[in-house]
């Protein structure tokens, strides 16, 4: 996984890029709450990412409830077609902010 | 779509770590190309076959690093598609396998749920010697 952070104003947009699994979640969450923590507006762009596993929806359960917890959101952008499955797999369309 | 007429047995050892997870669903992804089904199956094949693998590193070794392997073996007979897993990690209690309530939002516990909505029959057994832990997932193809 790699990925980029772009800044504009008080949102923040990180593009993620390649699969999400257990192996890289932690990098996930090292990239993405410190941004929620400092009460950014985190927006995950996911056009990139053809894998994503359960250990990748949890850091985006995690992200969400972190944000709602903080008075923030995340919103997830151009969410590639496996990754919208797996979400909807998850049933979790109606929970998550997506865009 | 009948896959009836193919027989495929294949596979491969893996180290039980995360890092073996990239590996695992490219070996599955290598063994379903040469199915004649679609790509969304095969990707909720991939799938289902990367949690059960991540169980394994999660569950039967909680995390903890080994140089043990785990064993994976896709076979596909008269439509009916078999993926064993096998491990010599901690024996697993079947009554303690159980996904999350899906309505109760928390991060963790998709894992076996994924499977369990992807495949049609999750059976854990005693491994023969040396395994200890024997996971058989199985699918019908025939459709």
């Amino acid at each position: 996984m790699s990925y980029k952070v772009t800044e504009e104003g008080n949102i923040s947009t990180v593009h993620l890029n390649g699969e999400i699994d257990m192996d890289v979640t932690e990098k996930a969450k090292e990239i993405i709450m410190p941004l929620i923590e400092a009460k950014k507006e985190v927006h995950l762009n996911l056009k990139d990412v053809q894998y994503m596993d359960s250990s990748g929806i949890s850091v985006l359960i995690e992200s969400h409830q972190k944000a709602t917890e903080l008075g923030t959101k995340v919103i997830l952008k151009e969410i590639s077609k496996s990754v919208l499955k797996v979400i909807m797999m998850a049933k979790l369309e109606q929970i998550l902010n997506l865009d | 779509m009948s896959e009836g007429t193919i027989s495929i047995t294949e596979q491969k050892d893996f180290v039980v770590s995360s890092s073996s997870l990239k590996e695992v669903r490219s070996f599955s992804r290598k063994v379903f190309e040469k199915l004649d089904i679609n790509q969304d199956l095969k990707d909720e094949l991939v799938l289902a076959i990367a949690e059960a693998a991540q169980n394994i590193v999660k569950h039967a070794y909680k995390g903890q690093d080994t140089e043990d392997k785990m064993e994976i073996k896709i076979s596909l007979d008269k439509g009916q598609l078999e993926i064993g897993f096998f491990d010599k990690g901690r024996p697993v209690d079947k009554e303690n396998i159980r996904h999350r309530n899906i309505d109760d939002i928390k991060p963790g516990g998709l894992g076996t749920y994924f499977i369990q909505q992807i495949m049609d029959a999750v059976v854990f057994k005693e491994g023969e010697k040396p395994w200890i832990n024997h996971l058989i997932l199985t699918k019908n193809l025939n459709f």
